[in-house]
């Protein structure tokens, strides 16, 4: 591979992930409309970009498959071969492999080999080829022969008529010859060109007869004809070598040092259970059950009560934390192809700040006061140019959630093979621009509701018939922006969400009482608790008794909250509201004393001004809140950040009811100051964690505001410990 | 005044690379998308110095483009080398009699693509 091209490397991954993206949806699409040549045109394409990009980078594991792949999408393509189920799926299964191959090269981990050798092979036979030979070595550039002895070369060469049609020169050959030696003599052969009426000035009647002196052999001489040798009348003749000895030193040795590598040996040792399968004493099928049957490390210790469940606990969001972080670690590196309209408005944009700027600073170095109308105007233009910036640098990190819902076809293709359900998937909004971390985040949330869909919602056939429904169930992922988020839904017309075996199942968990009388809005939340599956057999697919509770956590840490709405055998729907973007937040600015604080928008439910004798003090759990006959613990802000308020009596302050995780909390500020948007400045980075403040922000007036970590906030109204400033 | 260089390719990783490459050796470079796009570019910048073409390319392939290329006078006998991959070698014959004045077969590196230029640009 050339050094010089290795810059491209990130380039070439995104650029096949888009590729693999399409042959992915190709094939999946290819499944409905078999006859779609042009369709199949556009696979054949992109598995041919990705080839000819990878052989660039010396990617030969993956240029290699990929050949094989575009064989049989070639042969599919031309017709001489039918699209079918299997064929689909092999090629389907290829693409997962290619897949796992390209994401080998970038991360420089083995791959199964195996797997490979059989879909290489399998592509082979379908392709109607022999079994695969020894993968070819890349031809690269035949080395040349620089020292041997200088010979002498008679060139004959009648290039053909239409030579300049095609934009060659027969100078450039000539040229060329010289370069490599010395073109001691030229005889041009002029006996074909005709009288000068019947001279067509397009064509080329010249012959040459050349005679090079040169250290180079013949095939280096061949290759200065390399666009012509093949139409062209072409002698190229060794002349006798004056002296006889060196006719010896033809044979030149070549050292040639291979880069022996052995064939791929993995790192590690292969587990035992690999062995055992493999030489064929136990079947997958009992290993797997013997391994669902180990206990994990902690269950053992607890019951060995060599830790306590607590200790676990703990143990276990370490290793979270330490998860997350080197996810994000992972996720700093990764690049953005942006479109270099938007750069070149941006820059645009730019040059006129710069212009508006240098004509503040024109006005400021003789600024007399009646000229304040043109420091106002031109205050306003800044503040148009500082908007339009700030709105287009945002536009750089959008991308279509397309990219997030491409994965889907595929997904609910396998889970409705694996569930006997017939599912149709229907997309749209697929254009709706949102952050690139906001997508990339989103992935896993929206697959598990998609599974869940497909597996608890939507009824097999038989049932939906029974019903009066059509046998095909649909799915549908919506996305479009509303005010200043993103709302994602996803949508199944199953059977909807059972109350009955919700309420039990949370009676029996303690979570609501048995006659608590409650309304289907209190109740559908119920299910995003952590260990809250109504799912009767666990299957493959769903069902754990895990996820529900990680989606609502893992939207609610993209400051997104999701809801439910769902008619019993009608179907069910869950929105997901998420922030366009992570930097900047919607906050309500609030003020405790003389300090400013923000609150996220999204986790405020009301604000309420207390009336007397709603406040109660309950031993160990500090101060209560009567809310319309529920208890809520409350915050004084002024005691957690150790200030000096202005009111110290709720009577006269404002409680905000913030919510996070379905928990409640009432924090107390002295006054509501509005609403603004903010860009978050991390205080790790800058300063340090501080509990409570999930990060900080310049307000307006230069000075410093913080941003409110509800979350937090209530952990801190649990302990009933202040922060120390 | 540099050479201009035509670049069509609808890989965008090929088309920085090959851009790159002649960028560095003093080219003025145009890129295009495919063949439609490359034939409306050219009709907006005029002549060329030399143009590189990938061949399988969406909206209009790389043998169309030459021969539509080749229709225009400002084109005529301007250099044309198409991109190929080993198993579409078949397609050079394709490629000459449409006018390409050269090939070059991929993969290859940065000083292989500049000799191949230096072969069929006129000095």
């Amino acid at each position: 591979m050339s050094d010089e091209f290795a810059q491209f490397q990130e380039a070439f991954f995104e650029e096949a992930a888009e590729h693999l993206a399409i042959v992915e949806e190709g094939l999946l699409a290819l499944e409905q409309h078999p006859q779609d040549l042009e369709l199949l045109a556009k696979i054949f394409r992109s598995a041919h970009s990705i080839k000819g990009a990878s052989g660039m980078f010396g990617f030969n594991a993956v240029t290699q498959f990929t050949h094989k792949m575009e064989t049989l999408l070639d042969l599919l393509r031309t017709g001489e071969k039918a699209v079918s189920p299997p064929i689909a799926d092999l090629l389907l299964k290829s693409t997962d492999c290619l897949k796992t191959l390209i994401e080998a090269v970038k991360s420089g981990v083995a791959v199964d080999d195996e797997v490979v050798q059989r879909l290489t092979t399998e592509l082979a036979t379908a392709s109607g080829a022999q079994p695969p030979a020894v993968p070819q070595k890349q031809s690269v550039a035949a080395p040349t022969q620089s020292d041997s002895q200088e010979r002498s070369y008679l060139i004959k060469w009648t290039p053909p008529e239409w030579l300049f049609q095609r934009g060659l020169d027969p100078l450039q050959v000539l040229k060329e010859l010289n370069g490599l030696g010395d073109l001691s003599s030229v005889t041009l052969d002029m006996t074909r060109v005709p009288d000068l009426a019947e001279i067509d000035p397009e064509k080329c009647y010249l012959s040459w007869e050349l005679q090079l002196l040169t250290g180079k052999d013949q095939k280096t001489i061949e290759s200065a004809f390399e666009f012509v040798r093949e139409d062209s009348k072409l002698v190229i003749e060794a002349q006798p070598v004056a002296s006889s000895e060196c006719q010896v030193a033809s044979q030149n040795p070549q050292h040639e040092i291979r880069n022996q590598q052995p064939e791929t040996v993995e790192g590690g040792l292969k587990p035992l259970g690999a062995i055992l399968v493999e030489s064929g004493v136990v079947s997958p099928a009992v290993l797997e059950q013997a391994l669902s049957q180990q206990k994990r490390v902690g269950e053992i210790l607890v019951e060995q009560k060599a830790v306590t469940p607590h200790q676990l606990e703990q143990a276990l969001n370490t290793q979270r934390q330490q998860e997350a972080a080197s996810h994000t670690k992972k996720t700093d590196t990764t690049s953005i192809r942006v479109d270099t309209a938007k750069i070149d408005k941006l820059i645009n944009l730019v040059g006129e700040l710069v212009i508006t700027q240098s004509m503040l600073s024109d006005l400021g170095s003789r600024f007399e006061i009646k000229q304040l109308p043109v420091l106002l105007e031109r205050v306003a233009q800044l503040e148009r140019n500082t908007r339009e910036i700030q709105e287009r640098v945002m536009g750089i990190r959008m991308l279509p959630i397309g990219t997030a819902f491409s994965r889907f076809p595929r997904l609910v293709r396998d889970l409705s093979t694996k569930a006997g359900k017939k599912i149709q998937l229907v997309l749209s909004g697929e254009e709706t621009e949102l952050d690139k971390t906001v997508i990339e985040s989103i992935g896993d949330p929206l697959t598990h509701l998609v599974r869940n869909s497909a597996d608890h919602g939507l009824e097999p056939p038989e049932e939906r018939l029974d019903n009066n429904k059509s046998e095909v169930g649909t799915i549908r992922l919506n996305a479009f922006h509303e005010g200043g988020n993103i709302c994602i839904t996803v949508e199944d017309d199953g059977r909807g969400l059972n109350r009955d075996k919700i309420v039990a199942k949370a009676v029996k968990q303690g979570l609501i009482g048995e006659n608590e009388k409650l309304s289907d809005d209190q109740i559908w939340p119920l299910i995003f608790r952590p260990g809250f599956s109504t799912a009767e057999k666990v299957t493959d697919v769903s069902g754990r008794g895990v996820g529900m509770d990680v989606v609502k956590r893992n939207i609610e840490a993209l400051g997104g909250t999701v809801s439910i709405k769902t008619v019993t055998g009608k179907g069910t729907t869950f929105t997901l509201k998420l922030p366009l973007t992570l930097a900047i937040i919607e906050g309500m600015t609030v003020r405790v004393g003389k300090e400013t604080y923000i609150v996220p928008l999204l986790s405020i439910l009301e604000s309420i001004q207390p009336k007397a004798g709603t406040i109660k003090t309950v031993v160990g759990k500090g101060e209560l809140i009567n809310v319309r006959g529920t208890y809520l613990p409350m915050i004084r802000m002024y005691e957690v950040f150790v200030l000096e308020p202005e009111y110290t009596n709720p009577m006269k302050s404002i409680l905000l009811i913030l919510e996070t995780e379905g928990e409640r909390v009432a924090v107390m500020v002295d006054e509501i100051l509005g609403q603004q948007q903010v860009v978050i400045k991390s205080m790790e980075q800058n300063f340090r964690k501080v509990e409570g403040i999930a990060g900080a922000t310049i307000l307006g007036d230069g000075t410093v505001g913080f941003i409110l970590d509800v979350r937090g906030l209530l952990e801190i109204a649990r302990h009933n410990t202040p922060v120390a400033a | 005044m540099s050479k201009t260089a035509l670049i069509v390719d609808d890989s965008p990783t090929m088309r920085q690379m090959v851009a790159f490459t002649l960028t560095n050796a003093g080219f003025t470079v145009v890129e295009a998308e495919h063949g439609k796009d490359a034939v409306n570019k050219v009709t907006a910048a005029g002549k060329m110095d030399i143009v590189v073409t990938d061949l399988n390319m969406p909206e209009m392939d790389g043998i169309t483009l030459i021969k539509e290329l080749r229709k225009l006078s400002a084109f005529k006998y301007t250099p044309i080398l198409m991109l190929t991959t080993e198993s579409a070698i078949e397609k050079k014959q394709a490629g000459k009699e449409a006018g390409a004045t050269g090939w070059l077969v991929k993969p290859f590196n940065p000083e292989t693509l500049l000799k191949t230029i230096a072969k069929v640009l006129p000095a």
